[in-house]
């Protein structure tokens, strides 16, 4: 089965704090290898606030994968998250394959990059949304 | 949208005929992602995703910021990603 460029951005429970959210990120990082996808990426924002109150929680740790899996590796993914009382949201969407990497900062606001192959348009996504 | 009179009003006094002219004063908008390819729409960006949210939270429509079709239809999907993981409201925040 053809392997597809994925990233997916967690939403984890405030009282994990730092350590806890160090290692359900170890443990989403494994999860994604035992399913057989290679993670590229994973990118921690840190305790930001949310936009409207989620579990009666005003801030939340995101953490952002990146890695290359099936489509069913991604399924499975989901499944286990949705099933972690940490996980307070989360979104998938697909990358285009040759779309640049995510930037270290989560990008804060429309910036110049040049040089890059800056598509969008043609980006594929299938949206995940949780209720 | 289609109909560029160089942006220049005519006088009053012509035509009775059934010309649509531009309303008002202004000038044509152009959609700001056709104009500068290096934006990109992307559901992280929270904050370049909140130009195009009015102040209630709603998205604004493409009549008014002047945003293409295809570019508007990428940022209504980018809004409604990032509010479902918290990082744009669904509406105003609340006090």
């Amino acid at each position: 089965m053809a392997d597809r460029r994925y990233e997916t951005l967690v939403v984890i429970h405030p009282d994990q704090g730092e350590p806890g959210v160090k290692e359900l990120t170890a443990r989403i990082r494994k999860l994604i290898e035992e399913q057989g996808g290679t993670v590229s990426q994973v990118q921690e924002w840190g305790l930001r606030d949310l936009a409207y109150v989620v579990a009666k929680q005003r801030r939340a740790f995101y953490v952002l994968f990146e890695y290359r899996a099936s489509s069913k590796a991604l399924a499975e993914v989901e499944r286990n998250l949705k099933l972690t009382d940490a996980v307070l949201r989360l979104v998938s969407v697909r990358q285009a394959e040759n779309a640049p990497p995510a930037p270290q900062r989560p990008a804060r606001r429309f910036e110049r990059e040049e040089g890059g192959e800056l598509e969008g348009a043609d980006q594929e996504n299938l949206g995940e949304e949780m209720a | 949208m289609m109909k560029d009179r160089g942006g220049e009003r005519r006088g009053k006094g012509e035509g009775g005929g059934r010309t649509f002219r531009r309303r008002g004063m202004g000038r044509r908008k152009v959609c700001r992602f056709c104009a500068d390819k290096a934006m990109l729409i992307d559901y992280k960006d929270a904050r370049a995703l909140g130009h195009f949210l009015s102040e209630r939270g709603k998205i604004i429509p493409s009549r008014i910021t002047g945003n293409c079709a295809g570019h508007q239809r990428e940022l209504t999907t980018a809004i409604k990603r990032a509010r479902t993981v918290a990082l744009l409201p669904y509406t105003a925040a609340y006090p």
